[in-house]
């Protein structure tokens, strides 16, 4: 083939392989690789190549992107990484001031500072509560290890287990008279496998799905992550 | 709302010494990067999981710094991540599910869509590659296909627009629109060759 019917095949071959030919185009593309049966290897050739042209165009626009900002949640996440892999203190950020004056200072000063912070520690605590869903009902292996992960994961909640999903539904729905304090409810659902939270902080409604795919330890990792972001003064 | 920033580039060095405000400003850099492609494997099937697969994503490259010789190059390497790491969570999801019995199996869903040009999200032919290798071909694409190139293929492949919609976008002769995708699809093609488990791959295809 000539340079021009060249161009033209690859045309042709292209709106067949998106599905964008006419009839009439695609009756000419049959009748080229009628006439030219080598052309079928190279028809074939150029769909797996879009199909690599497929995957990899959104990864190289993605090394471009400038758009969207790291959850301020995952910042904390990220450097315990980094203190982890480089085996030392994160260097500080802002000169610190220690001296035998400033301890003096210190001393005398924290007592007052402890006192007030307990206070104030304690109102910006989330009231956190644990349902856990198990449509198979209690005789189901591993539910005792999943709660202890939970209760590990959030010490101060209470957990409780139901067996229909309407018992949770109605669970959900009520909330804990003490609306000074976020209150988070965090529903397990073993069935689905998916770990929900579902929270109530200074009036506004935070909600996120984890799936936790084998892996609860990793889904209440993420969890968590999400409940300090979110409750945080 | 997304929101568009220029930065400059975070220093290697105090990225292998463990900096934290270094670490800091490469996060916020490599962040959009790790994101996009997360939300382009998984934004359909698994969206709950994209978010995560992006921290992942960043918390993998921080083991990474002494393999590259630019700090550029952990752009292509978050991307490299992000698509492995969202590759096997579909693979992981859906072989749970087919044990499960629950869904339909990715064969079925690749027979509802009928359409070759459009692999399942977990079946791509960049899955085979390792982390180091795409990273590889993302660093030899973004030379060697030029910008204007990219943004037709991409139009055509990705957006789906015609000849037609294309040649008016970009102000070319629609004569022109198969040329540019002609010398892109080239360009993947040479450069691909260069990764023989791609090359296998697209060989399997071809069979």
């Amino acid at each position: 083939m000539n340079s021009m019917n060249d161009q033209r095949f690859f045309d042709l071959a292209m709106k067949v392989i998106v599905r964008q030919s006419s009839d009439a185009e695609r009756r000419e593309l049959d009748a080229l690789l009628a006439g030219h049966p080598e052309l079928k290897t190279k028809f074939e050739q150029l769909r797996g190549e879009a199909r690599v042209a497929k995957e990899v165009l959104p990864l190289l626009a993605a090394t471009e992107s400038s758009a969207g900002e790291l959850p301020p949640y995952a910042r904390e996440r990220l450097q315990t990484k980094v203190r982890q892999t480089f085996g030392r203190p994160v260097e500080s950020r802002r000169p610190v001031l220690w001296g035998w004056r400033w301890a003096v200072a210190f001393a005398s000063a924290s007592a007052v500072i402890v006192l007030v912070w307990v206070g104030v520690f304690r109102q910006s605590q989330p009231v956190i509560q644990i349902a856990m869903l198990d449509l198979a009902g209690p005789t189901r292996g591993g539910g005792a290890a999943e709660e202890e992960a939970l209760r590990n994961t959030w010490k101060a909640a209470t957990v409780e287990s139901f067996s229909k999903a309407s018992e949770v539904e109605a669970w959900e729905q009520t909330w804990p008279a003490e609306a000074a304090r976020p209150q988070v409810k965090i529903i397990y659902d073993r069935t689905a496998g998916e770990l929900r939270v579902v929270g109530r902080v200074k009036g506004r409604t935070v909600q996120r799905t984890i799936l936790v795919e084998n892996d609860l330890a990793r889904a209440l990792r993420v969890a968590d992550d999400f409940v300090r972001e979110q409750t945080k003064r | 709302m997304p929101v568009s920033r220029t930065m400059t580039l975070p220093d290697l060095k105090a990225l292998r010494r463990g900096d934290a405000d270094a670490w800091d400003e490469a996060f916020d850099w490599l962040w959009p990067t790790a994101f996009a492609v997360a939300r382009s494997k998984l934004q359909e099937l698994l969206p709950a999981e994209v978010e995560d697969v992006a921290i992942e994503t960043l918390e993998a490259l921080v083991e990474k710094t002494a393999g590259v010789a630019k700090v550029e190059e952990l752009k292509s390497l978050a991307a490299s991540i992000a698509h492995n790491l969202a590759v096997s969570r579909l693979r992981e999801r859906f072989a749970a599910k087919r044990g499960a019995g629950k869904t339909e199996s990715l064969e079925a869903r690749q027979d509802v869509d009928g359409n070759d040009c459009e692999p399942v999200a977990a079946e791509t032919p960049l899955a085979e590659l390792g982390q180091a290798e795409l990273a590889e071909l993302l660093g030899q694409l973004q030379r060697d296909l030029p910008a204007p190139q990219r943004a037709v293929v991409a139009d055509f492949f990705l957006e789906g627009l015609s000849y037609e919609q294309i040649a008016t976008k970009h102000g070319l002769a629609i004569g022109s629109v198969g040329v540019y995708l002609k010398r892109g699809l080239e360009a993947i093609r040479r450069q691909g060759a260069k990764h023989p488990k791609l090359l296998k791959e697209l060989e399997a295809f071809l069979r």
